[in-house]
Protein backbone atom coordinates (compact mmCIF):
# COMPACT_ATOMS: atom_id res chain seq x y z
CA UNK A 1 0.00 0.00 0.00
CA UNK A 2 1.23 3.50 -0.81
CA UNK A 3 2.29 5.37 2.32
CA UNK A 4 2.34 8.96 1.08
CA UNK A 5 -0.96 10.62 2.12
CA UNK A 6 -1.33 12.17 -1.35
CA UNK A 7 -1.08 8.73 -2.95
CA UNK A 8 -3.47 7.18 -0.46
CA UNK A 9 -5.94 9.99 -1.09
CA UNK A 10 -5.78 9.27 -4.81
CA UNK A 11 -6.24 5.55 -4.20
CA UNK A 12 -9.32 6.17 -2.03
CA UNK A 13 -10.75 8.64 -4.55
CA UNK A 14 -10.32 6.10 -7.33
CA UNK A 15 -12.01 3.34 -5.31
CA UNK A 16 -14.99 5.55 -4.50
CA UNK A 17 -15.23 6.81 -8.07
CA UNK A 18 -15.24 3.25 -9.33
CA UNK A 19 -18.43 2.73 -7.33
CA UNK A 20 -17.19 0.90 -4.24
CA UNK A 21 -20.28 -0.19 -2.28
CA UNK A 22 -19.92 1.00 1.31
CA UNK A 23 -22.18 0.60 4.37
CA UNK A 24 -23.65 4.10 4.35
CA UNK A 25 -26.68 2.86 6.28
CA UNK A 26 -27.57 2.45 9.04
CA UNK A 27 -26.32 5.75 10.41
CA UNK A 28 -25.27 5.22 14.06
CA UNK A 29 -27.97 7.11 15.93
CA UNK A 30 -26.72 6.31 19.40
CA UNK A 31 -23.32 6.18 21.03
CA UNK A 32 -23.68 2.42 21.38
CA UNK A 33 -24.18 1.99 17.63
CA UNK A 34 -21.27 4.33 16.99
CA UNK A 35 -19.06 2.32 19.35
CA UNK A 36 -20.07 -0.92 17.61
CA UNK A 37 -18.78 0.41 14.28
CA UNK A 38 -15.53 1.42 15.96
CA UNK A 39 -15.14 -2.10 17.33
CA UNK A 40 -15.48 -3.52 13.81
CA UNK A 41 -12.92 -1.05 12.49
CA UNK A 42 -10.46 -1.97 15.22
CA UNK A 43 -10.51 -5.57 14.08
CA UNK A 44 -9.17 -4.57 10.65
CA UNK A 45 -5.55 -4.49 9.63
CA UNK A 46 -4.67 -0.77 9.88
CA UNK A 47 -3.59 -0.91 6.22
CA UNK A 48 -6.88 -2.37 5.04
CA UNK A 49 -8.09 0.70 3.18
CA UNK A 50 -11.02 -0.98 1.49
CA UNK A 51 -12.25 -2.42 4.78
CA UNK A 52 -12.16 1.01 6.41
CA UNK A 53 -14.08 2.60 3.53
CA UNK A 54 -16.74 -0.12 3.50
CA UNK A 55 -17.36 -0.31 7.25
CA UNK A 56 -17.05 3.47 7.59
CA UNK A 57 -19.67 3.96 4.89
CA UNK A 58 -17.61 6.42 2.83
CA UNK A 59 -19.07 8.45 -0.03
CA UNK A 60 -17.23 11.01 -2.18
CA UNK A 61 -19.92 13.70 -1.92
CA UNK A 62 -21.90 15.52 0.81
CA UNK A 63 -24.59 13.40 2.40
CA UNK A 64 -28.17 13.75 3.62
CA UNK A 65 -30.64 16.65 3.76
CA UNK A 66 -28.14 18.72 5.75
CA UNK A 67 -25.42 18.10 3.18
CA UNK A 68 -23.03 16.81 5.79
CA UNK A 69 -19.35 16.77 4.86
CA UNK A 70 -15.97 15.88 6.32
CA UNK A 71 -15.39 19.64 6.28
CA UNK A 72 -17.41 20.20 9.46
CA UNK A 73 -16.79 16.80 11.06
CA UNK A 74 -14.98 17.01 14.39
CA UNK A 75 -12.39 14.55 13.19
CA UNK A 76 -11.41 16.46 10.05
CA UNK A 77 -8.12 18.35 10.08
CA UNK A 78 -8.49 21.08 7.47
CA UNK A 79 -4.85 21.79 6.74
CA UNK A 80 -3.75 18.21 6.57
CA UNK A 81 -6.92 17.08 4.76
CA UNK A 82 -6.91 14.22 7.24
CA UNK A 83 -9.48 12.19 9.16
CA UNK A 84 -8.13 12.11 12.71
CA UNK A 85 -10.51 9.45 14.03
CA UNK A 86 -7.89 6.93 15.23
CA UNK A 87 -9.83 3.97 13.82
CA UNK A 88 -9.83 5.53 10.33
CA UNK A 89 -6.70 7.74 10.18
CA UNK A 90 -6.85 8.32 6.44
CA UNK A 91 -6.53 11.35 4.15
CA UNK A 92 -9.95 12.65 3.02
CA UNK A 93 -11.39 15.42 0.85
CA UNK A 94 -13.51 18.11 2.58
CA UNK A 95 -16.54 17.27 0.40
CA UNK A 96 -16.58 13.59 1.32
CA UNK A 97 -18.54 12.01 4.14
CA UNK A 98 -18.73 8.82 6.14
CA UNK A 99 -21.25 7.53 8.67
CA UNK A 100 -18.93 8.23 11.59
CA UNK A 101 -19.48 11.93 10.94
CA UNK A 102 -19.88 13.91 14.17
CA UNK A 103 -19.87 17.57 15.03
CA UNK B 1 -7.69 31.25 68.10
CA UNK B 2 -10.39 29.32 66.23
CA UNK B 3 -11.30 25.76 67.13
CA UNK B 4 -11.77 23.41 64.20
CA UNK B 5 -13.25 19.91 64.27
CA UNK B 6 -13.10 17.69 61.17
CA UNK B 7 -15.12 14.48 60.93
CA UNK B 8 -15.60 11.93 58.16
CA UNK B 9 -18.78 10.12 57.14
CA UNK B 10 -19.18 7.97 54.03
CA UNK B 11 -15.97 8.96 52.31
CA UNK B 12 -12.75 7.76 50.69
CA UNK B 13 -10.57 10.25 52.61
CA UNK B 14 -9.67 11.96 49.34
CA UNK B 15 -10.45 15.39 50.73
CA UNK B 16 -8.26 14.72 53.75
CA UNK B 17 -5.43 13.76 51.37
CA UNK B 18 -6.07 16.90 49.40
CA UNK B 19 -6.13 19.07 52.53
CA UNK B 20 -2.83 17.62 53.77
CA UNK B 21 -1.26 18.58 50.42
CA UNK B 22 -2.27 22.23 50.71
CA UNK B 23 0.43 24.78 50.01
CA UNK B 24 -1.10 28.23 50.13
CA UNK B 25 -1.59 28.10 53.04
CA UNK B 26 -0.51 24.63 54.15
CA UNK B 27 -2.20 22.65 56.92
CA UNK B 28 0.75 23.56 59.20
CA UNK B 29 0.40 27.26 58.33
CA UNK B 30 -3.18 27.10 59.53
CA UNK B 31 -1.92 26.24 62.99
CA UNK B 32 1.25 28.35 63.18
CA UNK B 33 0.22 31.48 61.24
CA UNK B 34 -3.55 31.64 61.38
CA UNK B 35 -4.26 30.52 64.93
CA UNK B 36 -6.35 27.52 64.06
CA UNK B 37 -6.58 24.91 66.77
CA UNK B 38 -7.41 21.53 65.27
CA UNK B 39 -9.50 19.93 68.01
CA UNK B 40 -9.56 16.66 66.14
CA UNK B 41 -9.12 15.34 62.61
CA UNK B 42 -9.22 11.67 61.51
CA UNK B 43 -5.59 11.74 60.34
CA UNK B 44 -4.18 14.27 62.80
CA UNK B 45 -6.19 13.86 66.00
CA UNK B 46 -4.41 12.49 69.05
CA UNK B 47 -7.38 11.42 71.16
CA UNK B 48 -8.74 7.91 70.89
CA UNK B 49 -11.71 6.02 72.28
CA UNK B 50 -13.16 7.39 75.52
CA UNK B 51 -11.04 10.54 75.42
CA UNK B 52 -12.40 11.45 72.01
CA UNK B 53 -15.92 10.71 73.10
CA UNK B 54 -15.48 13.01 76.10
CA UNK B 55 -14.20 15.76 73.80
CA UNK B 56 -17.16 15.40 71.43
CA UNK B 57 -19.58 15.46 74.37
CA UNK B 58 -17.90 18.62 75.66
CA UNK B 59 -18.31 20.26 72.25
CA UNK B 60 -21.97 19.29 72.04
CA UNK B 61 -22.63 20.64 75.55
CA UNK B 62 -20.89 23.93 74.71
CA UNK B 63 -18.09 23.40 77.21
CA UNK B 64 -15.62 23.52 74.30
CA UNK B 65 -16.45 26.10 71.64
CA UNK B 66 -16.34 24.86 68.05
CA UNK B 67 -15.84 27.68 65.57
CA UNK B 68 -15.55 25.57 62.44
CA UNK B 69 -17.15 22.19 61.89
CA UNK B 70 -15.77 20.56 58.75
CA UNK B 71 -17.52 17.48 57.48
CA UNK B 72 -16.12 15.19 54.78
CA UNK B 73 -18.17 12.35 53.30
CA UNK B 74 -21.86 11.63 53.14
CA UNK B 75 -24.27 11.34 55.98
CA UNK B 76 -25.05 7.62 55.92
CA UNK B 77 -28.65 6.78 56.86
CA UNK B 78 -28.66 3.05 56.10
CA UNK B 79 -30.04 0.71 57.16
CA UNK B 80 -33.59 2.03 57.23
CA UNK B 81 -32.74 5.51 58.39
CA UNK B 82 -30.83 4.36 61.47
CA UNK B 83 -27.31 5.29 60.31
CA UNK B 84 -25.96 2.14 61.96
CA UNK B 85 -23.76 1.40 58.94
CA UNK B 86 -21.52 4.30 59.91
CA UNK B 87 -20.92 4.29 63.64
CA UNK B 88 -18.39 6.57 65.30
CA UNK B 89 -17.50 6.98 68.95
CA UNK B 90 -20.29 4.78 70.18
CA UNK B 91 -23.21 6.03 68.10
CA UNK B 92 -24.27 6.59 64.49
CA UNK B 93 -22.23 9.35 62.87
CA UNK B 94 -25.44 11.00 61.72
CA UNK B 95 -26.40 11.63 65.35
CA UNK B 96 -23.05 13.32 66.00
CA UNK B 97 -23.52 15.46 62.89
CA UNK B 98 -27.00 16.52 63.99
CA UNK B 99 -25.75 17.54 67.45
CA UNK B 100 -22.51 19.18 66.31
CA UNK B 101 -24.15 21.19 63.52
CA UNK B 102 -26.35 22.85 66.16
CA UNK B 103 -23.38 24.24 68.09
CA UNK B 104 -21.05 25.08 65.17
CA UNK B 105 -20.36 28.74 64.45
CA UNK B 106 -19.61 27.80 60.83
CA UNK B 107 -20.33 24.48 59.14
CA UNK B 108 -18.26 23.58 56.09
CA UNK B 109 -18.97 20.61 53.79
CA UNK B 110 -15.81 19.50 52.01
CA UNK B 111 -16.00 17.41 48.83
CA UNK B 112 -18.92 16.18 46.77
CA UNK B 113 -20.01 13.53 49.26
CA UNK B 114 -20.55 16.04 52.06
CA UNK B 115 -22.01 18.72 49.79
CA UNK B 116 -24.52 16.70 47.73
CA UNK B 117 -23.88 13.02 48.15
CA UNK B 118 -21.37 12.48 45.34
CA UNK B 119 -20.57 8.95 44.28
CA UNK B 120 -22.05 7.14 47.34
CA UNK B 121 -25.45 8.77 46.72
CA UNK B 122 -25.49 7.63 43.08
CA UNK B 123 -28.43 5.35 42.28
CA UNK B 124 -29.24 2.91 43.77
CA UNK B 125 -27.60 4.63 46.78
CA UNK B 126 -27.35 1.53 48.98
CA UNK B 127 -25.99 3.47 51.96
CA UNK B 128 -28.94 5.92 51.84
CA UNK B 129 -26.38 8.69 51.65
CA UNK B 130 -27.05 12.41 51.44
CA UNK B 131 -25.09 15.60 51.68
CA UNK B 132 -25.33 18.03 54.58
CA UNK B 133 -27.75 20.39 52.88
CA UNK B 134 -28.33 18.92 49.43
CA UNK B 135 -29.06 15.58 47.85
CA UNK B 136 -27.72 16.07 44.35
CA UNK B 137 -29.54 19.20 43.08
CA UNK B 138 -32.33 18.98 45.64
CA UNK B 139 -32.07 21.46 48.51
CA UNK B 140 -32.54 19.94 51.97
CA UNK B 141 -30.15 17.10 52.59
CA UNK B 142 -29.52 15.83 56.12
CA UNK B 143 -29.68 19.18 57.93
CA UNK B 144 -32.69 20.50 56.02
CA UNK B 145 -32.90 23.52 53.78
CA UNK B 146 -33.50 26.00 56.61
CA UNK B 147 -30.37 25.08 58.55
CA UNK B 148 -27.99 27.88 59.43
CA UNK B 149 -24.97 27.68 61.68
CA UNK B 150 -24.62 30.04 64.65
CA UNK B 151 -23.00 32.63 62.38
CA UNK B 152 -26.21 32.73 60.36
CA UNK B 153 -24.80 31.11 57.24
CA UNK B 154 -26.03 27.89 55.64
CA UNK B 155 -23.50 25.10 55.15
CA UNK B 156 -20.56 26.44 53.14
CA UNK B 157 -20.17 23.94 50.30
CA UNK B 158 -16.70 23.29 48.92
CA UNK B 159 -17.40 20.61 46.32
CA UNK B 160 -14.95 18.61 44.24
CA UNK B 161 -13.90 15.00 44.01
CA UNK B 162 -11.71 15.87 45.80
CA UNK B 163 -11.80 19.60 46.49
CA UNK B 164 -8.59 21.43 45.61
CA UNK B 165 -6.42 21.88 48.75
CA UNK B 166 -6.36 25.66 48.46
CA UNK B 167 -10.13 25.95 48.18
CA UNK B 168 -10.33 24.23 51.56
CA UNK B 169 -7.58 26.08 53.40
CA UNK B 170 -8.45 29.51 52.01
CA UNK B 171 -12.05 29.19 53.12
CA UNK B 172 -11.00 27.90 56.54
CA UNK B 173 -8.62 30.86 56.91
CA UNK B 174 -11.31 33.32 55.84
CA UNK B 175 -13.65 31.95 58.48
CA UNK B 176 -10.97 31.73 61.19
CA UNK B 177 -9.83 35.30 60.64
CA UNK B 178 -13.31 36.71 61.01
CA UNK B 179 -14.03 37.19 57.30
CA UNK B 180 -16.63 34.42 57.14
CA UNK B 181 -19.41 36.99 56.94
CA UNK B 182 -17.87 38.39 53.74
CA UNK B 183 -18.22 35.10 51.89
CA UNK B 184 -20.79 35.23 49.14
CA UNK B 185 -22.28 31.94 48.12
CA UNK B 186 -23.97 30.86 44.90
CA UNK B 187 -27.30 29.02 44.64
CA UNK B 188 -25.54 25.79 45.67
CA UNK B 189 -23.84 27.52 48.59
CA UNK B 190 -20.43 27.41 46.92
CA UNK B 191 -18.13 30.36 47.64
CA UNK B 192 -18.41 32.60 44.59
CA UNK B 193 -14.75 33.48 44.73
CA UNK B 194 -13.94 29.98 43.47
CA UNK B 195 -17.06 28.83 41.70
CA UNK B 196 -18.17 31.65 39.42
CA UNK B 197 -15.88 30.91 36.48
CA UNK B 198 -15.69 27.64 34.58
CA UNK B 199 -13.08 24.91 34.24
CA UNK B 200 -12.76 26.23 30.72
CA UNK B 201 -11.65 29.64 32.04
CA UNK B 202 -7.91 29.57 31.52
CA UNK B 203 -7.87 26.23 29.72
CA UNK B 204 -4.97 26.05 27.30
CA UNK B 205 -7.21 24.35 24.75
CA UNK B 206 -9.64 27.24 24.33
CA UNK B 207 -8.34 27.98 20.84
CA UNK B 208 -9.03 24.41 19.85
CA UNK B 209 -12.52 24.76 21.28
CA UNK B 210 -13.08 27.84 19.11
CA UNK B 211 -11.64 26.22 15.98
CA UNK B 212 -13.40 22.94 16.66
CA UNK B 213 -10.32 20.79 16.56
CA UNK B 214 -10.88 17.67 18.61
CA UNK B 215 -8.54 15.67 20.82
CA UNK B 216 -9.33 12.08 19.96
CA UNK B 217 -7.30 10.27 22.60
CA UNK B 218 -6.28 10.93 26.21
CA UNK B 219 -3.07 12.84 26.66
CA UNK B 220 -3.00 14.34 23.16
CA UNK B 221 -1.48 17.77 23.25
CA UNK B 222 -3.62 19.11 20.44
CA UNK B 223 -7.35 19.55 20.35
CA UNK B 224 -10.20 20.30 22.70
CA UNK B 225 -11.57 17.47 24.81
CA UNK B 226 -15.19 18.61 24.44
CA UNK B 227 -16.08 17.19 21.06
CA UNK B 228 -15.18 13.58 21.56
CA UNK B 229 -13.99 12.87 25.09
CA UNK B 230 -16.89 14.36 27.02
CA UNK B 231 -15.11 17.33 28.61
CA UNK B 232 -17.54 19.24 30.82
CA UNK B 233 -15.27 22.27 31.11
CA UNK B 234 -17.70 24.71 29.48
CA UNK B 235 -20.51 23.87 31.92
CA UNK B 236 -18.61 23.19 35.16
CA UNK B 237 -18.05 25.88 37.77
CA UNK B 238 -14.50 25.46 39.02
CA UNK B 239 -11.23 27.40 39.01
CA UNK B 240 -9.17 24.34 37.97
CA UNK B 241 -7.40 26.25 35.21
CA UNK B 242 -6.91 29.38 37.35
CA UNK B 243 -5.71 27.76 40.56
CA UNK B 244 -3.65 24.91 39.18
CA UNK B 245 -3.32 21.51 40.79
CA UNK B 246 0.05 21.00 42.45
CA UNK B 247 0.74 24.49 41.14
CA UNK B 248 1.56 23.09 37.69
CA UNK B 249 -1.31 21.45 35.90
CA UNK B 250 -4.96 20.55 35.56
CA UNK B 251 -6.91 17.71 34.05
CA UNK B 252 -7.40 19.44 30.71
CA UNK B 253 -3.75 20.50 30.54
CA UNK B 254 -2.78 16.88 30.93
CA UNK B 255 -5.18 15.80 28.20
CA UNK B 256 -7.90 14.46 30.45
CA UNK B 257 -11.47 15.77 30.21
CA UNK B 258 -13.11 17.62 33.07
CA UNK B 259 -15.68 15.30 34.61
CA UNK B 260 -17.71 18.10 36.13
CA UNK B 261 -16.91 17.08 39.68
CA UNK B 262 -17.94 20.37 41.29
CA UNK B 263 -21.53 20.13 40.06
CA UNK B 264 -24.35 18.44 42.01
CA UNK B 265 -25.04 15.83 39.32
CA UNK B 266 -21.55 14.38 39.46
CA UNK B 267 -21.03 11.54 38.56
CA UNK B 268 -23.18 12.23 35.50
CA UNK B 269 -25.68 9.79 33.95
CA UNK B 270 -25.40 7.61 37.07
CA UNK B 271 -22.22 6.12 35.59
CA UNK B 272 -24.17 4.15 32.97
CA UNK B 273 -21.70 2.23 30.78
CA UNK B 274 -20.57 4.30 27.79
CA UNK B 275 -21.41 7.67 29.33
CA UNK B 276 -18.02 8.45 30.87
CA UNK B 277 -15.31 10.08 28.75
CA UNK B 278 -17.72 10.33 25.82
CA UNK B 279 -19.61 13.32 24.49
CA UNK B 280 -23.25 12.31 24.24
CA UNK B 281 -24.57 12.76 20.71
CA UNK B 282 -27.78 12.23 18.79
CA UNK B 283 -27.49 11.66 15.04
CA UNK B 284 -23.90 12.88 15.11
CA UNK B 285 -24.63 16.21 16.85
CA UNK B 286 -24.05 16.99 20.55
CA UNK B 287 -27.03 16.18 22.77
CA UNK B 288 -26.49 19.45 24.63
CA UNK B 289 -26.42 22.01 21.78
CA UNK B 290 -25.60 25.60 22.63
CA UNK B 291 -28.94 27.21 23.54
CA UNK B 292 -30.90 28.59 20.60
CA UNK B 293 -28.79 26.94 17.88
CA UNK B 294 -30.34 24.33 15.59
CA UNK B 295 -28.45 21.51 13.93
CA UNK B 296 -28.25 23.13 10.48
CA UNK B 297 -26.96 26.35 12.03
CA UNK B 298 -24.45 24.45 14.13
CA UNK B 299 -23.15 22.63 11.04
CA UNK B 300 -22.62 25.96 9.25
CA UNK B 301 -20.93 27.47 12.28
CA UNK B 302 -18.64 24.46 12.57
CA UNK B 303 -17.62 24.61 8.92
CA UNK B 304 -16.84 28.33 9.25
CA UNK B 305 -14.81 27.82 12.44
CA UNK B 306 -12.82 24.99 10.90
CA UNK B 307 -12.19 26.91 7.69
CA UNK B 308 -10.76 29.76 9.77
CA UNK B 309 -8.52 27.58 11.93
CA UNK B 310 -4.77 28.14 11.68
CA UNK B 311 -2.45 25.26 10.81
CA UNK B 312 -0.89 25.18 14.26
CA UNK B 313 -4.25 24.23 15.74
CA UNK B 314 -3.74 20.80 14.18
CA UNK B 315 -0.24 20.28 15.54
CA UNK B 316 0.68 18.76 18.87
CA UNK B 317 1.37 21.61 21.25
CA UNK B 318 3.29 21.57 24.47
CA UNK B 319 0.43 22.62 26.66
CA UNK B 320 1.47 21.88 30.23
S1 LIG C 1 -15.14 10.52 10.46
FE1 LIG C 1 -15.57 12.58 9.74
S2 LIG C 1 -13.66 13.31 8.79
FE2 LIG C 1 -13.52 11.10 9.05
S3 LIG C 1 -14.16 10.34 7.08
FE3 LIG C 1 -15.96 10.31 8.40
S4 LIG C 1 -16.97 12.27 8.00
FE4 LIG C 1 -14.90 12.43 7.18
S1 LIG D 1 -10.58 20.90 26.89
FE1 LIG D 1 -12.51 21.18 28.04
S2 LIG D 1 -12.16 22.99 29.28
FE2 LIG D 1 -10.57 22.99 27.70
S3 LIG D 1 -11.39 24.21 26.01
FE3 LIG D 1 -11.97 22.09 25.61
S4 LIG D 1 -14.02 21.87 26.52
FE4 LIG D 1 -13.09 23.70 27.38
S1 LIG E 1 -11.11 19.65 36.06
FE1 LIG E 1 -13.29 19.20 36.38
S2 LIG E 1 -13.35 17.08 37.14
FE2 LIG E 1 -11.24 17.84 37.38
S3 LIG E 1 -11.15 18.67 39.45
FE3 LIG E 1 -11.67 20.38 38.10
S4 LIG E 1 -13.91 20.47 38.13
FE4 LIG E 1 -13.31 18.47 38.92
Amino acid sequence: MASDPEDILKTIAAMLEAGLETEVEPFPETDKEFADILIKLRQLDPNDLKGKLVIGGFVDHPYGPEQQRCMECMYYLVHRKWCDLPELAVPVEPEWWCRLWRI
Amino acid sequence: MANLLWLQGGACSGNTMSFLNAEEPSACDLVTDFGINVLWHPSLGLELGENLRRMLDAIVSGEIAMDIFVFEGTVVNAPNGTGEWNRFCGRPMKDWVADLAKVATFTVAVGDCATWGGIPATAPNPSESEGLQFLKREHGGFLGKDYTSKAGLPVINIPGCPAHPDWITQIVVAVATGRGGDLTLDEFQRPKTFFTSFTQTGCTRNMHFAYKVSATEFGQRKGCLFYDLGCRGPMTHSPCNRILWNRVSSKTRAGMPCLGCTEPEFPFFDLEPGTVFKTQTVMGAPKDMPTGVDKAGYIKLTAAAKAASPAWAEEDLFVV
